[in-house]
């Protein structure tokens, strides 16, 4: 029990950060997913895709020695990287194997959608590396150390935390309180409504990819500068993770998305903390079956019908 | 005619979608042997008692009992095996099954064929096979000389005619002691119509009960016993079709406050 | 089909059935005469191959015998996956893993990881038990659902049992506490299992009676495990279960109210499919002698499902063809290899794009416009909204007409 509260906040405050992330690649998902009812599965790759990008600018200054350079832009610079080309391999994606299958039945765009993130993941490790890529976050970021107490949080750490609730509070206010967000709130409650009502449909879900997949792109190279290391395969398991957040906080229902993230981060945190780090990846699955017996809308969702 | 015991018998059935009330109270009796039409303007929550009685929804009050035999918690395909076989207002054939595999899945539930019986040839399995598929022509019976020759056609290569008898047909494979038609006339020229009207009848001839949603009133009025009146989810008339046509309530109901006064 | 009028000139019969599309050329390429036909001269191409290099030159036999081999195992895994994506319409995104676990299974009680080595029928009913147990555990969940959870779960658990089996080298460590003796070792872990025990089969089976294993004899095994796959989904679809499969797929609330426990045939199809990718899994390792993680990758599925919607979804001879395609082609054209999978996601993504049904598939994908506009139905909302659609008719106008004249007209006067 000791060992418990001892190291409780620890586990809860790493629980937050992972957590964070989750949350910022599952609001991809539920965007989409709330406009087009279809499960984007490439969303991972698209954030595993902004982390490499970011990478590559990482790499592009530092080995080329530009020391004059504050890293403060050189960072910048990546994050821009990362958002925008992110953003706009999501807008691609969209354009090219969604779009022409948006009438189709269910089946196709999900099945299109893994061939995508086969595409993604296939040509990164064979075009870039096989093996991980390391990210120089020693030279760009500040390696200190936030200790209050007994817990310690590297700096990295607490900006991916910080960044990810800020961007999602800016989300947050952009589709609740703006007048394109009520189009995208209006298009996912009914895309033919919305044509009618004059909401250019096409745009909005352009700009839902690109946001969407911006975010991911963002968390990508947040990822990248907090574990110093970028790989083709870190897009699927996160990718799951973020898929079982959604869920778990309601798909389609975008605070679910958030809350459902940093619930699941933490949970894993303490499961792992306290039970098994080697089966920490498990506690996501068992969360996720657990909500599809229990509460299969999620914590937001509204109540699927009984099915007889 | 009708016995006058009652096949179906539905009391107090409410249902709400959100704030709104679809259907509101709803009481009905259906009588061996009768057809019974329900009537109502757009939107009157017609095909939602259906889809109450069907099992497809689930009411928050009230009860449908088929030969005393309550449906209401029952799942869809359980109530279907009790004895309802229903159509639906926008035909839900099954495109890429032939016409005669839809009629087939009419018979899905009284026919003990399962996989092991498949591979096996156990003998069980291909008797009920075979009853199933002779059960195909009898469905088709009244209409034969319709289907027949389209039977091993896929169903999305019919015409909407011929997709709304297969429709039929596979309702009718199944056996069911009450037969729910939601809108069977519905965009049919007015020789389909007659031909329709004559086919409710001699359904009605050979046993069954037949509780239908129709908007087109010529056809209402000749071929029901009754004639049962809803808008806005309740119940606002029911009597003979003469009585319910000139009702103050019903013509108010498909045509304002002004034409009932006029 | 309906009577032909005589035509003047006569068509030959090839470019009629050419045309015939699809649906003919399903029915022509199941019938029994043709399959068993075409089982035959599979069979005999080992021989065939090994008069070749006997007679020759050249030395391939033994090489292309492996390549056909791995054909034949990829074209069972088509038609189990055909099964629940094909027939009854369901994404099992995790299918590879439930090929992996009958590997596992296998190697677990035919080699010296648990000094188990039993004989082929225990350790087949070993493996069918195992896997379905894993099939229930992930469709019970899933499957009263609709088909975007199932996707997400069985992507998921792919992924987790991948983990699971490989930190099983060790005991498991739960809250402190170590679950088994310190040199437990279930899985290999990384490495996998090896020395997994051959197939001993029965003396009475054709063309292997104890003879050496060798490399064609699993390709018979394959081929002989394709052929009863084949037939069992042939005798399914053409009864009332492959009927209720394709019923669901086509309008689940439809089939809901013509009495199909949707739940229960779901269930079906999915722990078939499973099972049988279980077994498949059996057979590979002992073919290979190892059981290993890779066989979990979800390249694998991926890769099955090419196989699957380029032949045709729904399509059994079409999943044999596309298996063998995408086996055999990185082997014709050697650069594919590298970039094999790139090429492959790209080929499954113009499919989707352009020619869904592929080379010989009868399940439609595209909108079915033409019928109304029926409309995949889960939630009692959307019922209710499909059901107040207007027919497809414009005769509201007309009709109110109608009824204001039937309702409002005085009673004629005698």
């Amino acid at each position: 029990m000791d060992y418990f509260l001892q190291n409780f906040p620890q586990q809860l405050v790493n629980g937050l950060e992972a957590g964070s992330l989750y949350a910022l690649i599952a609001l991809g998902y539920t965007l989409v997913y709330g406009i087009l009812e279809m499960l984007n599965f490439a969303h991972g790759d698209v954030f595993m895709v902004g982390g490499f990008l970011g990478a590559g600018v990482a790499v592009l200054f530092v080995h080329n020695g530009v020391a004059s350079i504050p890293p403060a832009l050189i960072v910048a610079l990546m994050v821009l990287a990362a958002m925008g080309g992110s953003g706009l391999l999501g807008v691609g994606i969209e354009r090219i194997a969604y779009r022409p299958l948006r009438n189709a039945n269910r089946l196709a765009p999900l099945i299109t959608a893994i061939g995508v993130s086969l595409l993604l993941e296939s040509v990164v490790q064979v075009q870039i590396s096989p093996a991980p890529v390391l990210v120089p976050s020693n030279s760009l970021t500040p390696q200190i150390v936030f200790q209050v107490g007994n817990i310690a949080t590297p700096f990295m750490g607490a900006t991916l935390f910080v960044a990810a609730i800020l961007l999602m509070v800016g989300l947050d206010l952009f589709v609740f309180r703006t007048r394109f967000g009520s189009a995208m709130r209006a298009t996912a409650q009914d895309r033919e409504a919305a044509t009618f009502m004059g909401i250019d449909v096409d745009r909005v879900i352009v700009v839902t990819f690109l946001i969407g997949s911006a975010l991911a792109g963002v968390g990508g190279i947040l990822f990248g500068l907090r574990f110093s290391t970028v790989n083709f395969f870190m897009g699927y398991l996160l990718g799951i993770k973020a898929f079982t957040a959604a869920v778990i906080g309601g798909i389609g229902n975008l605070r679910g998305a958030m809350v459902g993230g940093l619930l699941l981060g933490v949970l894993e945190s303490m499961g792992g903390g306290f039970i098994s780090s080697q089966y920490q990846d498990t506690f996501a699955f068992l969360a996720l079956i657990l909500v599809l017996l229990v509460r299969p809308q999620g914590l937001f969702g509204q109540p699927l019908t009984d099915r007889a | 005619m009708s016995d006058g015991t009652p096949v179906l018998q539905i009391r107090g059935l409410t249902c709400h979608f959100g704030g709104l009330t679809a259907v509101d109270r709803f009481d009905v009796d259906v009588n061996q042997g009768e057809i019974v039409s329900l009537v109502g303007p757009n939107g009157a929550g017609k095909t939602t008692v259906f889809n109450l009685i069907s099992g497809i929804l689930k009411p928050i009050a009230g009860s449908v009992q088929l030969l005393g035999r309550e449906l209401v918690r029952q799942p869809a395909h359980r109530i279907t095996h009790h004895g309802i076989a229903r159509t639906f207002q926008n035909i839900r054939v099954f495109p890429q099954l032939t016409v005669r595999e839809n009629i087939l899945l009419g018979t899905h539930h009284w026919t003990r064929s399962g996989m092991l019986g498949s591979v096996t040839f156990w003998p069980g399995t291909l008797r009920a096979e075979r009853a199933a598929q002779a059960e195909v022509l009898t469905a088709i019976d009244l209409f034969r000389e319709r289907l027949e020759a389209r039977l091993d056609d896929p169903a999305f290569s019919l015409s909407y005619a011929n997709r709304r008898r297969t429709e039929i047909a596979r309702a009718l494979a199944a056996r069911p002691k009450l037969l729910l038609l939601d809108e069977p006339a519905a965009g049919m020229n007015p020789y389909e119509r007659i031909e329709m009207a004559g086919l409710i009848r001699s359904m009605r001839d050979r046993g069954l009960t037949i509780f239908l949603i129709e908007h087109h009133m010529p056809l209402v009025m000749e071929i029901s016993d009754r004639v049962v009146v809803m808008d806005h989810g309740a119940k606002i008339a029911e009597g003979l079709p003469k009585e319910v046509r000139s009702n103050p309530r019903v013509v108010e109901a498909y045509l304002g406050r002004r034409a009932a006064s006029a | 089909m309906s009577a032909h009028v005589a035509d003047a000139e006569p068509v030959h019969w090839l470019k009629r059935f050419w045309e015939s599309g699809p649906y003919e050329w399903n029915r022509a390429l199941t019938k029994p005469q043709v399959l068993f036909s075409l089982l035959i001269v599979a069979s005999a191409v080992p021989f065939v191959l090994q008069y070749v290099e006997d007679n020759s030159a050249w030395t391939g036999a033994e090489f292309w015998i492996r390549i056909l081999t791995t054909c034949a195992m990829y074209a069972c895994l088509a038609v189990a996956l055909n099964l629940v994506v094909g027939y009854a319409g369901l994404l099992n995104l995790g299918f590879i893993a439930f090929f992996a676990i009958g590997s596992y299974a296998y190697a677990l009680v035919a080699s010296d990881q648990l000094h188990h080595h039993l004989p082929l029928w225990s350790a087949l009913v070993t493996v069918v038990a195992v896997t379905l147990g894993f099939a229930l555990l992930v469709g019970i969940p899933s499957l009263r659902l609709r088909g975007d959870y199932l996707a997400i779960v069985t992507l998921a658990f792919g992924l987790i049992i991948r983990e699971i089996t490989i930190d099983l080298d060790r005991p498991p460590v739960l809250a402190g506490h170590q679950f088994g003796p310190s040199d437990f070792n279930l899985t290999g872990g990384t490495a996998g299992i090896h020395m997994v025990d051959p197939l001993q089969l029965p003396p009475w089976v054709p063309l292997i009676h104890g003879a050496a294993l060798q490399s064609r004899t699993y390709y018979w095994i394959f081929l002989g495990f394709l052929a009863i796959s084949v037939f069992c989904l042939l005798r399914w679809r053409g009864a009332r279960t492959g009927r209720a499969w394709v019923a669901i797929r086509e309008d689940e609330l439809a089939a809901r109210a013509m009495g199909v426990n949707t739940f229960k045939y779901r269930l079906l199809a999915f722990c078939t499919s499973a099972v049988m990718a279980g077994i498949v899994g059996l057979i590979d390792a002992a073919y290979i002698h190892n059981a290993f993680p890779g066989s979990f990758d979800i390249q694998g599925t991926v890769l099955v499902f090419i196989m699957v919607v380029l032949g045709g979804l729904g399509s059994i001879p079409g999943s044999i063809v596309g298996a063998t395609l995408v086996t055999i082609l990185p082997f014709v054209l050697q650069q594919l290899v590298l970039y094999k999978y790139v090429v492959f996601s790209i080929v499954l993504i113009v499919l989707m794009i352009f020619r869904p049904q592929g080379l010989l598939g009868i399940v439609s994908i595209r909108p079915r416009a033409a019928m109304g506009g029926t409309v995949e139905l889960l939630t009692a909302e959307s019922a209710i909204e499909a059901s107040e659609l207007p027919a497809v008719t414009d005769r509201d106008a007309a009709d109110l007409e109608s009824a204001s004249g039937a309702i409002v007209a005085p009673e004629p006067k005698p």
